[in-house]
């Protein structure tokens, strides 16, 4: 008997050292916030700003929670599915009509119009908010825009006495010179696993000029003549001007590539500004926007819009509007996308020198901008757009870089499918 | 000559192995200790920097205590009840038992991602969420039925006989167990014990999803901030693998004797 006793206790001494822990029981409010892309950049920033408003706002406790970017759409389903969803919640316009479709969201367009926000957030990131929605309502307020960069080596195109591409012709003929396949030296890198094909497609639309996913009667314009050029001539480069490896890339391989020293030029984002600039310092590393194609125009398939949202079961809205308003306030605002190297969503901030002094996010801001700039916003309240476009296009891209599957097939493969998504939803939307 | 055989048959392709083997823990020592943007292949001049941003930025110091404290209290959890039901499987005939075992059987086959939003509910109903009693519940849950099958084939391996000797010199069914089966099953118990801990330690579902609180969360957890939406910490990321490593491994470097003599009773015995 005293051995079954002690094992007991000793079960007794663990769940109970596992209880160990407490809440709060001043008065305050407290009201919880989770971080839709928890990590080693953006903690430490959100903890500053929390601090912050903790400060100005005495009575309202915020506690954070980071929450891993690769597992938040499950953790918003399961808490939404379980009614345990926080107060406010960092989320990205590429799921949020699958939030919105839950109904677990709080429309914010009457706070808005109330607030001295309202004439403050960029026109085109709160209108890129409202249509990935689904219904036009404003469900989360935007923070930053990101935007698609060329990454490239000042210090290599300065060797080769080269300047940075303008058109895609120049960064194709760029990117055969400076490969020096004896030295693993490559001009560019494809990116060809994870995430492949929103990439390609970022890059066609700037090389087509094309305005717009779909046309008025929902055809998809996936397979216009500009962009099966525009991935023909990319797949050729493949294993010819990149290494042979990237037809597995996701974006940290060709983060290692570009860091590492054996490509001169990557697309990807302003989100890797910080891992970049810390791994070969300013004088090295420059932005430049996609190339545009032979038509000349410029067309930017922006990224989705990273923002915050109020959920509709939280029991403290109002707190939890008060903390929105103070992370998209100026000074807020400006601290965060300084941090983190992304376009601020209050226009107030344009006139903060840090800004002039980031050449990407200066550059890219700058094209945002710009009124001959024409913003081909991708489908993202499209339900299918996402599967589509990941689980059943990026295997069959990997096939046209190994050369078993032609641009043109692939293309317009593709451009089926969104065209039947995109006219079923239609449907259903009536 | 033969000595020249045997390194051609034997060692070069062990040695072959172990390079291939041993290759990802190298580049994470390499990337854990060389500083950022660094492209040596030797972790020379080596910093703790790493270690520094894991350990207090991201708070693995934290998430260390909790995946510990779950995972030891599932091994324990684990054990005991693995113990007592492997031991009845075993030793009793009873209406159901085999249907029982087939059930067991059947709940391996069911993924963690089908059973989270019950648990879930489950949880919430019984205030469990946001605690780590509840990560130990869980885990304790997902690991049980494996357990309580491989304990029932060791108990069964033990000979009947010696528990009635027990009995027939006047011990109870408790003081027999405990004098007689116990002592026989410890290689038993680590096997169990490790599968279960090393379950535990690495469950990155059920620690994501039933906590809501910072402070709640488990090294797993922990680990993948490291990958960010557009970012990536390749030093981080080595860094808190190999916190997250070292534990394990100088565990299975301890019990590796037992587990290996464990699983070779439970294949032949059983």
């Amino acid at each position: 008997m005293s051995r079954a006793t002690t094992i007991a206790v000793i079960l007794a001494c663990v769940l109970g050292l596992a209880g160990c822990g407490g809440g709060d029981a001043d008065g305050k409010v407290t009201i919880t916030f989770w971080d839709n892309n928890g990590g080693p950049g953006r903690t430490p920033v959100f903890q500053h700003l929390i601090a912050e408003f903790e400060r100005a706002e005495p009575d309202i406790h915020v506690e954070y929670v980071g929450i891993p970017s690769s597992s938040v759409q499950q953790k918003y389903d399961t808490a939404i599915a379980g009614g345990a969803t926080p107060d406010v919640g960092g989320v990205t316009t590429s799921y949020l009509s699958d939030l919105v479709g839950q109904d677990a969201l709080a429309p914010l367009d009457d706070r808005l119009a109330g607030s001295p926000l309202r004439d403050k957030l960029l026109p085109s990131l709160v209108d890129d908010v409202r249509q990935a929605g689904g219904d036009h309502k404003l469900y989360e307020l935007p923070s930053s825009a990101n935007l698609d960069v060329i990454w490239y080596r000042k210090d290599w195109f300065a060797q080769a006495g080269l300047q940075p591409p303008s058109t895609w012709d120049e960064l194709l003929a760029d990117a055969a010179r400076l490969t020096d396949r004896s030295a693993n030296r490559y001009g560019y890198t494809v990116r060809g696993g994870a995430g492949s094909v929103f990439q390609l497609l970022s890059e066609a639309y700037s090389y087509s000029g094309q305005p717009s996913f779909f046309g008025a009667d929902g055809t998809s314009t996936t397979a216009a003549p500009g962009n099966v050029d525009l991935v023909r001539r990319v797949a050729a480069l493949y294993g010819k001007a990149t290494p042979a490896a990237d037809v597995n890339n996701g974006y940290t391989q060709m983060v290692a590539e570009f860091t590492g020293g054996s490509v001169a030029m990557m697309h990807h984002n302003l989100g890797s500004s910080g891992d970049l600039l810390k791994a070969l310092g300013p004088d090295k590393v420059g932005a430049i926007p996609l190339p545009v194609g032979p038509s000349g125009k410029r067309t930017v398939v922006p990224n989705p819009t990273d923002g915050f949202a109020v959920f509709k079961a939280g029991e403290h809205q109002d707190a939890a509007w008060k903390f929105v308003q103070f992370l998209l306030s100026k000074d807020s605002n400006s601290y965060w996308n300084q941090q983190v190297g992304q376009i601020p969503a209050n226009t107030d901030v344009y006139a903060d020198a840090w800004l002039r002094a980031d050449q990407p996010v200066e550059m890219a801001l700058g094209v945002l901008r710009a009124k001959d700039t024409v913003l081909a916003t991708a489908p993202f309240a499209l339900p299918r757009f996402s599967p589509i476009t990941k689980a059943d296009s990026e295997p069959r891209y990997q096939k046209v870089l190994l050369g078993t599957l032609s641009a043109n097939d692939f293309l317009h493969g593709l451009a089926d499918e969104l065209t039947a998504a995109e006219r079923d939803w239609r449907s259903h939307k009536g | 000559m033969r000595d020249k055989g045997r390194f051609a048959r034997l060692f070069l392709p062990l040695g072959a192995y172990l390079v291939v083997t041993l290759v990802p823990f190298y580049w994470m020592l390499v990337f854990a200790f060389r500083p950022t943007g660094s492209t040596a292949l030797v972790p020379w001049p080596a910093t703790l920097d790493h270690f520094r941003t894991v350990w207090t930025d991201l708070g693995f110091a934290v998430f260390f205590r909790n995946s510990a404290i779950v995972a030891l209290g599932t091994l324990v959890v684990v054990c005991v009840l693995g113990l007592m039901g492997g031991y009845a499987l075993a030793r009793f005939a009873f209406r159901g038992r085999r249907a029982f075992l087939l059930a067991l059987l059947c709940s391996q086959f069911v993924p963690g991602a089908m059973v989270l939003i019950p648990l879930f509910l489950v949880f919430k109903a019984t205030h469990l969420l946001n605690s780590l009693q509840g990560l130990v519940i869980a885990d304790s849950a997902a690991q049980l039925p494996l357990a309580v099958i491989l304990m029932s084939g060791f108990v069964r391996g033990i000979p009947v006989d010696l528990e009635e000797a027990a009995m027939v010199d006047g011990c109870g069914r408790l003081r027999a167990f405990f004098a007689v089966v116990l002592p026989q099953l410890r290689p038993a118990l680590v096997a169990v014990g490790s599968f279960a801990f090393i379950g535990s330690w690495n469950n990155f579902l059920f620690a994501l999803m039933f906590s809501g609180r910072q402070d709640k969360f488990t090294l797993p957890v922990g680990l993948s901030y490291t990958l960010g939406e557009f970012t990536v910490d390749f030093g981080a990321l080595a860094a808190g693998g190999m916190v997250a490593a070292v534990p394990v491994v100088l565990v299975f470097a301890v019990i590796q004797r037992f587990l290996v003599q464990g699983l070779t009773a439970g294949a032949v015995k059983g």
